[in-house]
């Protein structure tokens, strides 16, 4: 990148409201550093105790998803990225990071219906998880709860937004990309 | 038994279990990547310990917490569920759980709990904020 491309990438952050956004290696050290920062920038807001809750906690369930998910590279590192910023009043924090095509269609099963759900839908359907105890014997591929996109629909006050993208040079590596608007 | 005592950091609670004085409290947040190995310890030390505790002696439990991901939500309900589970077996216990005055789905998670563990005196109360 030129500086004169940087410039413009520097302005359209500032005109998107982007506070942060980070690509690149994901490891514990760098979630740790991004927490404090995001904390840091969230505390010096106006914003109401829950609102920086859902916020960090939106952070929190998308960068763990990329850490639990994401398969390392040929480095044996894992690539993701996640942005956090503000349009106005209402906050976005999204990520994305490659996943295997044949994991998409699971990604879409669990993303898509929570779009069309209701506030109380979602609240019953992350009840209903949690109480499922079965979950780790059903579930041999999810390492958490089942509640991380639960979780990121439940404190969202708009309904979440995914992509997937497919790119050309990677024939078994799509790029799933999910947007939360606080 | 040894008391359990946990500093908080930034991404997990402080965590004071103590035997000789009946009390857990958890107080803080948790957020930690793997919740299973910070929990695991504590939910294993709580469930010897309700085991040989005698019926008569009042147990209190505290469960303060401001913040905590999807991981660390099942394994706290599970710590409620053995206590909810010693209840039964007729433990006298007295578990609080708070939350932020201003934080509504906070409150309600506590609410739930209430539904879902009927068996245990469990207090549903807002957090005095500093």
């Amino acid at each position: 990148m030129n500086l004169t491309s940087f410039s413009d990438f520097c302005a359209q952050a500032v005109k998107e409201g982007m506070l942060f956004y980070y690509t690149g290696e994901y490891s514990k050290n760098v979630i740790a550093a991004m927490s404090d920062t995001l904390r840091h920038r969230l505390d010096s807001t106006s914003l109401s105790a829950p609102a920086r809750r859902k916020i960090f906690s939106t952070f929190v369930e998308m960068s763990q998803n990329i850490m639990h998910y994401v398969d390392p590279d040929q480095d044996g590192i894992k690539v993701g990225a996640l942005a956090v910023g503000h349009n106005g009043d209402k906050y976005y924090v999204m990520c994305g990071n490659p996943v295997r095509v044949e994991y998409v269609e699971r990604i879409k099963e669990k993303v898509e219906p929570l779009r069309s759900m209701t506030v109380e839908e979602i609240k019953s359907a992350y009840r209903a998880q949690l109480r499922n105890d079965e979950h780790e014997q059903q579930d041999d591929l999810s390492k958490g709860a089942g509640l991380g996109f639960l979780t990121v629909a439940r404190d969202a006050s708009e309904p979440i937004e995914y992509q997937i993208v497919y790119r050309s040079e990677r024939q078994d590596f799509a790029e799933f990309y999910l947007r939360a608007a606080i | 038994m040894q008391d359990i005592l946990i500093q908080a950091t930034a991404e997990t609670p402080e965590v004071k279990f103590l035997y000789s004085a009946n009390t857990l409290s958890i107080t803080g947040e948790s957020y930690p990547e793997n919740a299973m190995a910070f929990y695991a310890p504590l939910r294993a030390g709580l469930h010897d310990y309700l085991v040989q505790v005698s019926e008569q002696t009042p147990i209190e439990a505290h469960f303060s917490l401001k913040y905590f991901n999807s991981s660390s939500t099942k394994l706290l309900r599970s710590l409620i569920s053995l206590l909810n589970d010693a209840a039964r077996a007729g433990k006298h216990i007295t578990a609080h759980w708070y939350h932020d005055p201003e934080d509504d789905m906070m409150m309600e998670f506590g609410h739930d709990l209430q539904d879902e563990f009927g068996m245990l005196h469990l207090n549903v109360t807002p957090f005095e904020v500093a």
